[in-house]
């Protein structure tokens, strides 16, 4: 066990064979550490992390059938009992040592309002100009930018939609957003029948490896034979992602923790880095595409586009901001009046059980929506269980022990 | 009230008895200091996302010249030849190896 950002790794060098993919538990808990304090069994949306004994002993994780790999329990857990199993760290190592080869550094866009935190900045502080530099630092060859195939995802899946509502594509309405690998996991586990509703655009991630190795290898003359893309997530759930095998060029998936990890290690004093920027061809990137990292901002991104294409009008100034789709928890429903369509009817869902009754209403097809955001993790991707423990959590734990520490009483009293 | 608290489930019980008895311990403000910590936490990244969001240059993914570029010479356009080859993909039905897991008597809190 090694203890990175206060989270413990089985091993800086677990990378599951591809045949062993589906069979890895991505998390899973300690039993030794557990003091059966329920906590996780109740974030946890599928059920998957509950008591061994069938009690109220230690908990586990069942089986990776019905784990979503998000982590929400890891992050959770007020004890540090839960771990990460899969970690490519000592392999990008070995990739940037090389001379030979091209390390390629694709960070999503929640890290950059992650990273900070573990170099004692404030919550949310934005810090991206400083981890490109950090990047360059500990030699990466390329910064391209998981920001820009956030764009590329909203011209492709905001297209896809505009097909769906004009009938041009026959695929269903509502279109479900594809972005987050535990709805996606969810979805193909639970309920495969809404699988023609997934929009088949891949995440921006699993866009990114596949353009690194063509148009940017071509634009920067780099042999893609050589290339190792790392996709840098504030998620774990995007390691199980990279490794499925129809998701082709991502070479190695870390979550902003071990990113950080990274940069301590190698001695960058990252607080006097000067900012830069990443690299061009794949490196410039909007608004739309930094709001990804939020519940809601996939939805929001895509009205901009989706918007102006059908009504032919601009949006400007204020109304650029489509408030009533941001959201932090649960369920929100909204409809937006676009001009020659009329009512857009959207819904933006973060926390995977509250998914549930809505794709019931889609399975009885009684749904009233166009386009539906799901996103597994409370808020989006900003508080992924890649991302560094909340402070909250943190300085808060003595408390959530004690409450912890009280349940557990509880249930061994066995009431109720 | 007393009826609330009949209407409650075991765990919420469990949690409300647990958050009393934690602020009787470490008191009151540190509680307090503690909830509106774990209670705020969601929205300072986010509105940390939306700041720098209204701050960027280009707003909306239609503006970015890098798209412009992208689109021009090597996508051609949305949804086109080239972007389903590379950037669209399809599903895998799971439900075989949930079945497995359920027909093993575990139960989830999501059913088939």
């Amino acid at each position: 066990m090694q203890k990175i950002e206060s989270v413990n790794y089985a091993s800086t060098n677990a990378v599951p064979k591809a045949d062993a993919v589906d069979k890895t538990l991505f998390v899973q808990v300690d039993e030794t550490k557990c003091q059966s304090c329920g906590t996780c069994q109740e974030v946890c949306s599928t059920g998957a992390i509950q008591p061994k004994d069938g009690k109220d002993g230690p908990r586990t994780i069942v089986d990776p059938a019905a784990c979503m790999n998000c982590g929400q329990c890891l992050a959770n857990c007020p004890y540090e009992a839960i771990h990460e199993n899969v970690s490519f760290l000592d392999d990008i190592e070995a990739a940037l040592a090389d001379p030979n080869v091209k390390v390629v550094s694709m960070p999503a866009p929640a890290v950059r309002y992650g990273l900070g935190e573990c170099f004692g900045y404030p919550t949310g502080a934005y810090v991206g100009g400083k981890m490109f530099t950090a990047l360059r630092k500990l030699g990466f060859d390329k910064i391209w930018d998981n920001q820009m195939t956030a764009d590329v995802t909203i011209m492709e899946e905001g297209t896809e939609l505009l097909n769906r509502l004009t009938g041009k594509d026959k695929a269903p309405l509502p279109q479900f957003t594809s972005c987050c690998p535990g709805w996606i996991k969810f979805a193909e586990t639970f309920y495969p029948q809404i699988m023609p509703n997934l929009s088949s655009c891949k995440s921006p991630i699993g866009m990114l490896g596949p353009l690194c190795k063509t148009y940017g290898a071509e634009q920067a003359k780099i042999d893609a034979k050589k290339m190792y893309t790392v996709s840098i997530m504030p998620c774990i759930a995007k390691k199980f992602e990279g490794l499925r095998p129809e998701i082709k060029d991502i070479d190695a998936t870390i979550t902003t923790r071990e990113l950080a990890y990274l940069i301590k290690k190698h001695k960058i004093d990252f607080k006097n880095l000067k900012d830069s920027e990443p690299d061009f061809d794949l490196g410039e990137s909007t608004g739309a595409g930094t709001i990804f990292g939020n519940s809601g901002g996939v939805m929001e991104a895509a009205l901009r586009l989706a918007y102006e294409v059908v009504s032919g009008e601009k949006l400007t100034g204020d109304a650029v901001n489509i408030k009533p789709v941001r959201t932090h928890t649960g369920v929100q429903a909204a409809t937006i009046d676009v001009p020659k369509f009329g009512k857009l009817n959207v819904c933006v869902i973060s926390g995977l059980h509250n998914a549930v009754p809505i794709i019931q209403e889609v399975i009885a097809g009684k749904s009233p929506y166009h386009f539906i955001e799901v996103m597994t993790c409370p808020g989006g991707c900003v508080n992924g269980a890649g991302q560094p423990l909340a402070p909250g959590t943190l300085q808060s734990s003595l408390f959530r022990s004690v409450i912890a520490r009280m349940n557990r009483r509880f249930n061994m009293r066995s009431i109720g | 009230m007393s009826n609330d608290i009949m209407k409650l489930t075991r765990r919420q019980f469990v949690k409300s008895a647990g958050f009393t008895v934690g602020m009787c311990l470490v008191g009151v403000n540190f509680t307090k200091k503690a909830y509106a910590q774990a209670k705020e936490y969601l929205s300072e990244r986010q509105l940390s996302v939306y700041k720098q969001d209204a701050a960027m240059k280009y707003r909306k993914s239609q503006d970015s010249p890098a798209i412009a570029k992208i689109y021009k010479d090597f996508l051609h356009e949305p949804c086109g030849h080239v972007s389903h080859e590379l950037l669209h993909t399809h599903y895998h039905d799971r439900s075989a190896a949930l079945k497995a897991v359920l027909a093993k008597g575990v139960k989830l809190k999501i059913g088939a």
